[in-house]
């Protein structure tokens, strides 16, 4: 763990789990294992990691091999790479997202279902009615 | 365009694809400041404030009511920066007005399922709210054209638009 009086500039590696409560500049490299940055965490570097949750504040690139989480506090800006990405409730987001779920999640996204999506009429009101098209 | 929300990062996630948010209605109050544009364009304002890297393309770009509280000039502007990363399939979605009476909708949207958008109240409403309807925004979309146009009610449109093939 790196307690909250700690500040680290440089490249953190290693084989093991990790906790982040303070502020690490640079990079953090843990392919085969999970990275959380706490709720007093500030990391302003790239992290690589089989699973992320971010608690705290990220500022960088996310690699995560399985997944990304940012939890209801957490906030990331940058950019996120990882099969599964999950945003909680209250969670703040800035940049890119991409996911390449690998094979058994691969799907082709529904581009002309989503062209299509429309808000249901609410209860008690006109029907949507459309006017024009083509 | 917008924040991300968690329907929409959820949703999109069962899929094999890449999302880039631009959360442009945090920048409201900054692009609405008269003097932006004297000591750049406005388009070079947006190509900044959107960040996205050289040869990224978009198959879908969703405005949300976003046009609704730029001037039809900054939303020409930011179509322009949009350009380069467009293709002949891209299809695009916004909310505009049927009548230019009609209020802020005071919502954030979200995608739930491929049929259902999930709305959110704003915690306040925007600055600049200054809405367009179809013929006006028609003048500016670009290389954007509107396929299908629909009423929604309290005056609200729903556009679906369409990226032209470039010749």
């Amino acid at each position: 763990m790196i307690g909250p009086s700690i500040k680290i500039k440089g490249e953190v590696s290693g084989d093991e789990d990790l906790l982040i409560q303070g502020k690490v500049e640079g990079t953090i490299s843990l392919g085969n294992n999970e990275v959380v940055v706490g709720e007093s965490g500030e990391v302003n570097a790239d992290i690589i990691a089989k699973t992320v949750r971010v608690d705290g504040k990220v500022k960088g690139d996310i690699t995560g091999k399985e997944s990304v989480v940012i939890s209801r506090i957490g906030n990331v800006r940058g950019n996120i790479t990882a099969p599964r990405v999950q945003l909680e409730d209250g969670g703040i987001f800035k940049g890119s997202i991409d996911m390449d779920p690998g094979d058994e999640a691969v799907k082709k996204a529904p581009q002309a279902a989503v062209a299509s999506a429309t808000i249901p009429a609410p209860e008690n009101k006109a029907p949507i009615r459309d006017i024009k098209s083509g | 365009m917008g924040g991300a929300l968690p329907e929409t990062v959820d949703f999109f996630s069962r899929y094999r694809c890449k999302l880039h948010f631009v959360d442009l209605f945090d920048e409201l109050p900054r692009l609405a400041e008269p003097a932006l544009a004297q000591d750049k364009p406005l388009a070079q304002h947006f190509r900044e404030l959107m960040r996205i890297q050289a040869g990224v393309q978009f198959d879908l770009c969703l405005f949300w009511d976003l046009f609704n509280f730029l001037r039809l000039d900054a939303v020409a502007a930011l179509l322009n920066a949009l350009e380069p990363h467009l293709h002949g399939d891209t299809r695009a979605h916004c909310f505009a007005v049927h009548s230019l009476k009609t209020d802020q909708s005071g919502m954030v949207y979200g995608i739930r399922e491929v049929d259902q958008i999930n709305l959110r109240p704003r915690p306040a409403m925007l600055p600049g709210y200054s809405p367009h309807n179809q013929g006006q925004l028609e003048r500016v979309l670009g290389r954007f054209s509107v396929t299908r146009s629909v009423l929604l009610a309290q005056s609200r449109l729903e556009l679906l638009l369409s990226a032209n093939r470039q010749t």
